[in-house]
């Protein structure tokens, strides 16, 4: 009879529930922000403004403003960030607070869920159109386009640009990757055919990420493929060159294949991760975990060549890369004006400088980059090199990586080797090419 | 109409009639409640309700250089469900507030005396002390897994991917396309993959269970032999596997067997093979290792099983079996298997959908892995249905065929449970629920 | 049957077969422990490059044994012992929330007898066989309203882990079921509520089934990676052990971290070893009885 009443206080839980949902969710963003003290840079909010009354932006703006980098820079992104607010006491009202997530992580939670994500980001390039896309990338403040076009090389402004538009600030320009290998083991880094037989011979390991896209064009671009795409201004792909399926790429190809049949080959590209190493192809952001490796036999040079079925020689291309700096799309004016002086402050010159300086990353600034340190640097040097031969990395849809992935596995576990008819590799060129080309409708 | 005035004016305003007879308890959580509802209506869900046909019309635009968002697709969808939940729960309450109204009417026609208040609370100990239990664990099964499912079944109808991302973009109802795309086999379909996948989770499921079972039953058999001593410490050993965390454990195995792993690295150096065994590479060669792994993470779990089970087969049948001369196998054929079949029949079930979407096993140790040409949408040849839905749903935040996917899972857990489980001899009615 | 001149040759075959058993369990052995002996090994090897190398090596024991790690670990460098703190809170409320709403559930579901209970059970039964990964960017959205991501990650992580745990009945309630009816008919005789009779009479049988449930309850946020990583993301305070470190074997940003991962890995895996250890018998009890009720 009277059963229905704890039905009934079941229902109100439920309702009452619901209920105080929409009491956090009425006003929009309510950030339950209480206890951040990751790395504060509260730069001295109360004083600072009483000796400045006149602070045009900043009269009573304030928010919360965080910064998500890569571990390792985190401490110092944390001391830039206090230096930006000590000399610009206009943003004093924003509390800003640097978060550890790696460039991979951030593009991924900030598409999953923009509000929560950071207001300005690290990212390497590869992710740009995918946030332009979801709506996770303003564009670069109008006021600092020119100089920010100028100040960087043209590669990372490349980058940077998807469709006509200019979305992000270029922070490094060292993705790229060439040769780290132990000078007691590898002789002559200048071919492939040499290093892998030195390998062979020493029982070392050969390292290459070949099941990777990024690494892959080391090889098609390097006998001479073509694969790039053309991108509208909201990160849509509506074009796609592509010439894989073509003799070039069949030599690319049978080159891949010959290198993994060597017992001395591993697929990897993290020095950390790999073992009784003789020769890796890397890049730079490994390069101190390289000399920890390989300690006195330490060396680094350009990719070396490769010959293919007919006896010619290429040089190994690939891509050149980017690190970018993102600004969110923000609902506040104000506080995108913090957004845009703080991260075209974060990836100007001085602090460019300054990063390379104390974690090694290769500034895209160009004056930084002509400053001597830059150019003593051995690793840096040797991307240099092979930066002459790759090709600075334009926009790639996600779907090609991994479709990428799926050639390099199909290579590594035999569906496609050396037994292969020449029909049957091209077949499957034909087929990744098709492949690449659907992605841009 | 029926009833005096107190149950008429209960139509509008829930409560009333019970208000009115003393029975304020009731009343006042009946009125409560419709109060509770209406602001949930005006301030809440009246306004994501109101757009749920289309999932939002107002597009995301700049004003300057300011971003100002417009309709959420998400969350339209998501309160829009939770809204229609509330108003269906709420016509129920004000069904059994009219009922409950002419139910004490009657009993006061009649002449008898309506329950104290204070004996209404106190039922809620004794007589409804069920609903008291499960108060809070029904409605909180409700909201975190009820509302959910419901939200993703939708799902699967909409376009919610990565070009219609909530809040910037909008996504909307788009019908039967994310299925027609699942089960089409053109070039650009997910069919062939699709079914790959689904053979391999159930060969998956197949082995796993089934060898894990018979391997585990095995060592508890060894373990309880009469001459085996320290039993209680072969037994622990095991266990380890089960006690320490399995990101920890796996995570380890995986780099234990990669091409560069320890076991390769021991084996070149003794000479035993001349280049790595390709244990995470060959898609064949992966299905099996993982088949092993699992059989070091699943024995234990089973040997304890098996452990206890053993003991309750009563020591006669084996005498006399004995007796009759019947060999170790001979005994184990005809007395220690059929029982333990029959006991474990529906535990062997869901030990079997279990595997079905074992996704620990799989994603530490291959993430689906290797990838191949002939698989589409970064499906790999380890890949379970689950890897692959969270991998559609993490990496590439293609949601609506995450969501086809599910039901997938869904469709074909329910079709095996449903087929096995009549026809397993020892399900009777009370012990049926696993 | 001539048992005299069996028995000398039964004899040797039986002591044949004790000793393969041995060797076999022997083996067995091994095979189970070695990953965890590896893991031990590899986490007293220094990350330090003046001492040793902190990534992988193709060789199991350490050249130079160093407890390095672990000082890295409780160093400050990161925030591990916060990881491991937020483990633990979640771990020991999910156990104390979950099993009583367990038993609560089962008692209810076992006992009485309402309208709606074979349709509850049957409901719960088909919700389960959904998979849980379908849901995460719901619950997450969900979570986010009530403000329980990120920096309320972890009373966010509890809250779904126990709202939901009700559908986890079966275990307690078959062993509910093997309480005789006839105690509850007695005492209700005597004019004791169900309340009473839950709390007074059932409760304190039931200590093996408790155990089990929150030991059970308590062991499954240590491993909790998946969802752990979608609502706590992008703030490091919140994450647990598992998010955390599954960071250091997973992205290139932590290049020679292995051996702190192994050691981090320790440190979880002791006080829930031991803890599993203490409490097998529970443990063994009610698996088996789980299977057996099914």
């Amino acid at each position: 009879m009277k059963k229905k009443i704890l039905s009934l206080i079941l229902a109100s839980a439920v309702a009452g529930a619901a209920l105080s949902g929409c009491g956090a969710a009425a006003p929009a963003p309510a950030e339950p922000a209480a206890e951040e003290k990751t790395e504060e840079a509260e730069a001295a909010p109360a004083e600072a403004e009483e000796e400045k009354p006149s602070a045009s932006v900043g009269d009573g703006s304030q928010g919360e403003i965080k910064v998500w980098v890569a571990d390792a820079v985190v401490d110092f992104t944390a001391k830039q960030v206090e230096k930006f607010m000590a000399d610009n006491p206009d943003y004093a009202g924003f509390k800003v607070s640097v978060e550890a997530v790696g460039e991979g992580d951030a593009a991924g939670n900030m598409i999953t869920d923009v509000e929560a994500g950071a207001d300005i980001y690290a990212f390497a390039q590869d992710q740009i159109a995918r946030l332009v896309a979801a709506g996770a990338l303003e564009t670069v403040n109008p006021d600092v386009i020119d100089a920010v076009k100028s100040e960087n090389d043209d590669g990372s402004i490349k980058a940077a640009t998807v469709g006509s538009e200019l979305y992000a600030y270029p922070l490094t320009s060292d993705n790229g990757y060439f040769l780290y290998y132990d000078k007691s083991v590898v002789k002559d880094p200048s071919t492939l055919e040499g290093i892998i037989a030195d390998c062979e011979a020493a029982g070392k390991n050969f390292y290459m990420e070949i099941n990777s896209g990024w690494y892959q064009t080391a090889f098609f671009f390097g006998a001479g493929c073509d694969l790039s795409y053309e991108t509208d201004d909201n990160g849509n792909f509506t074009k796609a060159n592509v010439t894989y399926a073509s003799p070039e790429g069949l030599a690319a190809l049978k080159a891949i294949i010959k290198l993994c049949e060597s017992k001395a080959f591993q697929n990897g590209s993290a020095i950390g991760e790999a073992t009784n190493v003789g020769a890796i192809v890397d890049g730079t952001w490994d390069s101190s975990a390289a000399q920890e490796v390989f300690g006195d036999n330490f060396a680094c040079a350009k990719l070396p060549t490769f010959t293919d079925g007919d006896g010619k020689e290429h040089q190994m291309s690939g891509f050149g890369g980017f690190k970018l700096l993102g600004v969110k799309p923000q609902t506040d004016e104000a506080k995108l004006a913090a957004c845009d002086a703080l991260a075209y402050y974060l990836a100007g010159e001085e602090v460019q400088l300054a990063r390379y300086k104390e974690v090694g990353w290769g500034p895209s600034n160009i004056k930084a980059q002509s400053s001597d340190d830059v150019k003593s640097d051995v690793a840096l040097s040797a991307l240099a090199e092979q930066l002459k031969n790759s090709i600075p990395q334009g926009q790639y849809p996600g779907d090609y990586w991994s479709l990428s992935t799926s050639l390099g596995d199909s290579i590594r576990n035999g569906e496609l080797s050396s037994g292969s008819s020449d029909d049957d590799l091209m077949a499957a060129l034909q087929k990744f090419q098709d492949t690449c080309i659907s992605y841009a409708q | 109409m029926k009833g005096d005035f107190k149950t008429r004016i209960s139509f509008l305003i829930m409560g009333f009639g019970q208000i009115m007879r003393g029975q304020w308890v009731k009343g006042v959580a009946y009125l409560a409640t419709q109060i509770l509802f209406i602001l949930y209506m005006v301030r809440f869900g009246g306004s994501y309700l109101s757009k749920i046909t289309t999932l939002g019309t107002v597009e995301t635009h700049k004003e300057g250089r300011k971003t100002v968002y417009g309709d959420n697709s998400f969350l339209i969808l998501l309160f829009g469900i939770l809204t229609l939940i509330v108003i269906a729960v709420f016509i129920f309450l004000w069904y059994m507030n009219i009922k409950d109204n002419l139910k004490d009417e009657a009993l006061l026609r009649e002449g008898k005396v309506l329950p104290s208040n204070r004996k209404v609370l106190g039922s809620l100990l004794d007589g409804h002390f069920d609903k008291t239990l499960l108060a809070l664990p029904v409605s909180g099964v409700f909201l975190f897994t009820v509302v959910p499912i419901i939200f993703m079944i939708c799902i699967a109808f909409t376009n919610y991917d990565d070009k219609h991302q909530a809040p910037t973009n909008l996504f909307t109802w788009v019908g039967l396309d994310n299925f027609k795309n699942l089960l089409s086999f053109g070039s650009s379909g997910m069919g062939s993959t699709f079914f790959k996948v689904l053979a391999w989770t159930l060969v998956w499921a197949f082995f796993a269970t089934f060898i894990d079972y018979f391997l585990g039953l095995a060592v508890a058999m060894l373990i309880n032999k009469k001459e085996i001593k320290f039993k209680k410490l072969w037994r622990t050993l095991l266990v380890l596997t089960i006690a320490v965390p399995q990101f920890v454990s796996l995570l380890y195995v995986m780099k234990l067997f990669a091409n560069d792993g320890l076991i390769n690295g021991y084996l070149l150096k003794l000479g035993l093979i001349n280049a790595p065994i390709q244990f995470w590479v060959d898609p064949m060669l992966a299905r099996i290792t993982i088949l092993v792994v699992n059989i070091w993470i699943g024995i234990p779990y089973l040997m304890l099983i098996a452990t206890g089970l053993l003991m309750n087969i009563p020591a006669e049948l084996y005498e006399s079996a004995k007796v009759d001369g019947a060999t170790g196998w001979q005994m184990f054929r005809s007395i220690t298997l059929p029982y333990m079949l029959f006991v474990t029949g529906p535990f062997l079930l869901t030990q079997f959908t279990n595997n079905l979407n074992n996704f620990n096993v799989i994603y530490l140790l291959t993430q689906g892995k290797p990838q191949s040409m002939k698989l589409a949408n970064k499906a790999g040849s380890t890949d379970l249905l689950v890897t692959w839905l969270y991998k559609m749903t993490v990496n590439d935040t293609n949601y609506k065929m995450a969501a086809v996917l599910g039901i997938m899972v869904f469709i074909v857990t329910a079709v095996i449970t449903m087929v096995v489980y009549n026809r397993l001899p020892s399900v009777r009615d009370e012990e049926g629920f696993q | 049957m001539s048992k005299n001149t069996n028995t000398n040759s039964m004899k040797r075959k039986k002591a044949v077969g004790t000793f393969w058993a041995y060797v076999l369990l022997i083996v067995i052995s091994i095979i189970w422990l070695f990953p965890f002996a590896g893991l031990l090994l590899q986490s007293f090897r220094s990350y330090d490059p003046a001492v040793e190398y902190g990534g992988m090596v193709d060789y199991l024991i350490p050249k130079h044994f160093s407890l390095d790690n672990y000082r890295f670990l409780f160093s400050g460098q990161t925030n591990f012992v916060r990881w491991y703190g937020n483990t633990l809170v979640i771990a020991i409320f999910v156990a104390i929330f979950q099993t009583v709403i367990i038993l609560c559930v089962s008692y209810a579901l076992s006992r009485m007898r309402f309208a709606g209970r074979e349709l509850l059970m049957r409901f719960w039964l088909i919700l389960g066989m959904f998979p849980g990964f379908l849901t995460m960017i719901c619950l997450y959205f969900l979570l986010k309203q009530f403000g329980l991501t990120q920096a309320g990650a972890v009373p966010g992580l509890i809250l779904v882990s126990v709202a939901s745990s009700g559908m986890g009945y079966y275990v307690c309630k078959g062993y509910f079921d093997t309480i005789p009816r006839a105690l509850d008919d007695a005492a209700r005789i005597d004019g004791a509520s169900r309340a009473r009779v839950f709390f007074t009479m059932i409760i304190p049988m039931s200590k093996p089934i408790i155990i089990y449930t929150a030991l059970v309850a308590f062991m499954a946020p240590w491993c909790d990676y998946i969802f752990a990583s979608y609502v706590a993301f992008g703030h490091d305070e919140s994450y647990n052990v598992a998010v955390a470190m599954t960071r250091w074997v997973w992205t290139n940003d932590y290049q020679g971290y292995f051996t702190r991962f192994c050691a981090g890995g320790i440190m979880v895996a002791v006080p829930v070893t031991l803890l599993f250890m203490a409490l097998q018998n529970y443990y063994v009890e009610g698996v088996t009885g789980g299977a057996v009720k099914g």
